[in-house]
């Protein structure tokens, strides 16, 4: 069990629970027809969390100080995934869904190993005009389609 | 008998043949969900709801629902039919529920004797199914007629009792269960209230008033929190393939496993009605029990053929069993089903004693597809195991960016907005770092689904006592769960106090 992780979590739990207990103070108290009011649950599991979060802050002080050796992580190749996801996601109804797809999965593929640019080019482009085709041509699904400039 | 004419209208539910269509695409993915590193049956069955939902957007909606409950049902006990081929093949288990097959399994493998094992834990599956197939319809009427009976009150208490059963069992830490449960719940009192339509922790952001979607949160923390984890870690499928041989078992393996099978289906079949207890348990306990029982423990773990059979029988019963529950009472008991009730809400089909009443044809096309899917299986995994095997091979680095594309294309065809898209990449990056850090995920999908209908039953049982919190001791069965409720979090408690080791469920 990692220390400092778990003193991390039980502190935004902790904030978490806290939040939820404010804010449900702002809302309104009573419903017409019931005698509980929408902010009783909300306000006691807030409590609850917030309980549990102190608990485990005590239970942290518990663990032993190693932690085990640290394997290596491949930060970089994480990072410039789901920075492309990000992109993917706020690029997909504007520039459409074939676009953003392949290009998508063309980084993906390359990100995670260099080379064989036309295998990624092939998988990507059959990936993306692939799912486009079934579902929106075979199921009359909706996805945006092309880039809002070129209709 | 009208059990079994209910039956017969299950089987001409499941035998349409666009159902039957639907079966065998929903076990031949999930042998491959199972059999692929990296996905398990959670984000499997996540993974499939988006396409299930556009390929039967054609349907009429108890039509449609029973078909796509008929796939995604298929997914799943796909899946754990799946992860034997990997233990044994591989030594590396494709889910946890077969971790223990890899002791005898792989054994077996480096024996030359893959095939024989592969078999077994193929026609061992299928046994275990029959069983609890044959368990679910005798027991799905009279749990549900018990549960008709119940008020707000026993239904809330009923609930606790589910989710402390899950809490109590999942994971390295129960604080941390707690706090996945509690946060779970939390996150499903997001959106417009139920009862008095008052907008709740909206802030004004209109996507929030129809709540979290379950499917994107499912999705994101199963499906994109193990593939963000494959990257990190830089999981790369390496390792020597063992030769399969010849499949078919001698008649000397069959019958050495048929006790193991036997009482492997029965045992799965009985922890997985427990909730919370789930797969991975009953594979371990069942090991366990053959060991007792056979004459020659000794050869366990040297690749003996029962320590294959009773641990694949016993997790294909386990998830058998888990359906009951689900069906009859609306409880989910592990991390699956509660995916698998989240779809039967999205298509307005709410589980539970009214399910077998209001939507037969879902409930009982459900059951008797199971008994299908499982033919199917059988039919299926024998000649095509060499085939399965070949997927095991599928490069990792073309699979994770794909999987992210599915995900991304799922939420997006169901929702229509970007919003979730986002929230699906957030949620993925917090399952990442919670599974990593030994927070399970179950319990908070398991409170997402449960929250709102344990609120509305609490209010309403609130608002029939005139706010007195007593009505739940003071209704007989309300108490009793809730007595059951707090043993099944205290017993275990006060053993670990006492130093005793507990067994926990690792897949939760």
């Amino acid at each position: 069990m990692n220390k400092t992780a778990d003193r991390i979590a039980a502190v935004a739990f902790l904030a978490v629970g806290a939040l939820f207990m404010v804010e449900s103070l702002r809302i309104s108290k009573s419903a017409y027809g019931s005698a509980v009011g929408p902010n009783v649950f909300p306000f006691l599991l807030g409590l609850v969390l917030v309980l549990l979060s102190i608990k485990l802050l005590f239970e942290t002080r518990n663990y032993s100080g190693a932690t085990g050796e640290k394997l290596p992580r491949q930060y970089k190749k994480f990072l410039v995934i789901f920075i492309a996801a990000i992109f993917y996601a706020a690029l997909l109804e504007t520039v459409g869904y074939v676009i953003t797809t392949f290009l998508f999965l063309v980084i993906g593929f390359q990100t995670m190993e260099k080379g064989a640019l036309w295998k990624s080019i092939a998988i990507a482009a059959g990936f993306s005009l692939g799912v486009y085709g079934l579902y929106v041509k075979l199921l009359q699904g909706t996805l945006p389609s092309w880039p809002i400039w070129f209709q | 008998m009208d059990t079994l004419s209910f039956l017969f209208d299950g089987f001409q539910t499941a035998l349409q043949p666009h159902n039957l269509l639907f079966a065998f695409i929903g076990v031949l993915i999930g042998t491959a969900v199972g059999v692929l590193p990296g996905i398990g049956p959670m984000s499997g069955v996540a993974l499939l709801i988006p396409v299930t939902a556009s390929m039967t957007s054609g349907l009429s909606p108890e039509q449609a629902a029973a078909s796509s409950i008929i796939l995604l049902a298929g997914v799943y006990y796909g899946a754990m039919y799946g992860g034997s081929t990997t233990s044994i093949l591989l030594n590396t288990p494709g889910e946890s529920s077969s971790v223990v097959t890899t002791l005898d399994g792989y054994q077996m493998a480096r024996q030359g004797r893959a095939g024989a094992a592969l078999a077994i834990a193929a026609i061992g599956s299928f046994v275990a199914g029959i069983v609890s197939l044959i368990g679910l319809v005798l027991l799905a009427e009279p749990l549900s007629n018990v549960a008709l009976k119940f008020g707000p009150a026993e239904y809330f208490s009923l609930m606790l009792l589910g989710l402390a059963a899950v809490s109590g069992l999942a994971g390295k830490s129960m604080t941390k269960a707690w706090i996945m449960t509690v946060f779970g719940l939390l996150l499903s009192t997001i959106g417009l209230d139920n009862v008095s339509g008052v907008a709740r922790f909206t802030y004004n952001i209109s996507y929030l008033y129809g709540g979290l979607e379950f499917l994107t949160v499912a999705v994101g923390l199963f499906a994109l929190g193990e593939v963000f984890k494959s990257i990190l870690h830089n999981e790369m499928n390496s390792g020597e393939i063992a030769k399969i041989g010849r499949v078919l078992p001698t008649k000397a393996d069959l019958k050495e496993s048929a006790g193991p099978i036997a009482r492997g289906s029965l045992l799965g079949f009985f922890i997985g009605v427990l909730p919370g207890a789930g797969a991975t348990l009953a594979s371990f306990f069942s090991y366990i029990l053959e060991k007792k029982v056979s004459k020659h423990p000794e050869k366990f773990g040297q690749g003996t053929i029962a320590g294959v059979a009773a641990p694949e029988s016993a997790n294909n019963g386990a998830s058998g069993g888990a359906m009951i529950p689900l069906l009859t009472l609306g409880i989910p008991g592990s991390g699956t089903t509660a995916i698998l009730m989240g779809a039967l809400i999205m298509y307005n089909v709410q589980p539970g004693p009214l399910l077998f009443d209001e939507h037969p044809a879902v409930a009982w096309g459900l059951i008797a597809s199971m008994f299908i899917g499982n033919v199917m299986l059988l039919i299926l995994n024998m000649p095509l195991v060499k085939v399965f095997a070949k997927i095991i091979q599928t490069p990792t680095k073309y699979l994770l960016p794909l999987i992210i594309a599915i995900s991304v294309f799922g939420v997006y065809a169901v929702q229509v907005t970007t919003f979730d898209v986002f929230l699906l990449l957030a949620f993925g990056l917090l399952g990442y770092w919670l599974a990593e850090h030994d927070y399970p995920l179950a319990p908070l999908v398991l409170g997402l689904v449960l929250g709102p209908m344990i609120e509305n039953n609490m209010r309403r049982a609130l608002t029939a006592s005139n706010g007195d919190y007593l009505v739940f001791f003071e209704k007989p069965i309300s108490l009793v769960l809730l007595v059951i409720a707090f043993l099944w979090i205290a017993v275990p408690f006060v053993m670990k106090l006492r130093g005793k080791s507990v067994v926990i469920n690792e897949d939760m």
